[in-house]
């Protein structure tokens, strides 16, 4: 993922430790909307949609790299370099485009931005549950990745429930029954981990 | 619909009768409310969801987040939870698991700054 914002504090590590002290305390993701045009997106399915693209492109190139005449070894050095450049390219793109889209949002539209790149779970909260459950200690990274994919989850199901809410004629705030009735439908495209009900295959 | 008798024979389970007042998940202290708000109203809600909607949406991501650990301490190194198996086991949702990859090598890239940050300041 491109960062406009991690590409400036690569840049500027060596000069303020008080400007990245805070990504310390808080999300790793988090970002100040003000200077960011990222890849993530609002509209996550877009986001998943942009990056099962992106391999396809890369892989077309190894394609194109394959047909030519040069020895194996050679071709291993230039295709990572002829990757990474494309990667990059593609996500210079990817950050401009961003950067168009936020500075056209309107004030509730970027508030409701910055409520979503900035919300997260506690740290604390979610090792504790985790350290709960498992009785043992657990890295820094497990919570860092569990709280990220919880997060991705709890969007998973608004947006399901948001989806339900329309079809069904209502407005939004959610009510309990688009959330449950967003859960069943997750549940049956096997979206949410049930590992309660055995399947017995051979009755 | 099934997913309220679930939730009502899990309550069966954790209700010991001490008077539980809301009789959802027992006792249990709301961790996570005001993230969630937050968090709902970004991902397209209003501005103030409706508290039985957050309630719903707090005890379903402590469910996953239970789910996960308790696989994830199935497989690979048993009775712990690694990094590793976390990635395995979201390989199939392709969602997560590029945000899970994104996640690290921020970490990893900030990490790096830091460190790098800091022996320039020693040093100087």
């Amino acid at each position: 993922m491109a960062d406009p914002a991690r590409i400036k504090t690569e840049s500027n590590s060596e000069n303020s430790l008080a400007a990245r002290e805070s990504p310390k305390t808080e999300d790793t993701e988090e970002v100040p909307v003000t200077s960011d045009a990222d890849t993530e997106s609002k509209d996550s399915s877009s986001q998943s949609l942009k990056r099962e693209h992106k391999p396809d492109s890369v892989a077309g190139d190894d394609e194109d790299e394959g047909t030519s005449d040069q020895p194996a070894s050679k071709k291993l050095k230039v295709e990572p370099e002829k990757k990474k450049e494309k990667r990059q390219k593609v996500d210079e793109d990817e950050i401009q485009k961003m950067q168009v889209l936020v500075s056209s949002f309107s004030e509730e539209q970027l508030n409701r931005y910055e409520m979503y790149r900035r919300s997260a779970f506690p740290k604390a909260a979610i090792k504790r549950l985790i350290q709960s459950i498992t009785g043992s200690s657990v890295s820094q990274n497990v919570v860092i990745a569990m709280s990220g994919i919880s997060k991705v989850f709890a969007g998973e199901i608004v947006e399901e429930a948001l989806d339900v809410c329309e079809k069904w004629g209502d407005t939004p705030p959610l009510q309990p029954k688009h959330m449950r009735e967003a859960v069943r439908r997750l549940k049956s495209r096997e979206q949410i981990p049930n590992t309660k009900h055995k399947n017995i295959l051979f009755h | 619909m099934a997913e309220e008798e679930d939730e009502a024979g899990f309550d069966d389970d954790l209700d010991d009768g001490a008077g539980g007042a809301d009789g959802n998940h027992g006792k249990r202290k709301r961790l996570f409310s005001k993230e969630l708000r937050c968090m709902m109203y970004g991902f397209g809600d209003d501005q103030n969801p409706y508290t039985e909607s957050v309630d719903i949406l707090e005890d379903l991501v402590i469910e996953f987040v239970t789910e996960m650990t308790h696989k994830a301490m199935s497989i690979g190194r048993q009775g712990r939870v690694q990094v590793e198996d976390i990635v395995f086991l979201i390989r199939k949702d392709p969602r997560k698991f590029a945000r899970v990859k994104d996640l690290l090598t921020m970490n990893e890239e900030l990490k790096r700054a830091r460190k790098a940050f800091d022996e320039a300041n020693y040093g100087s």
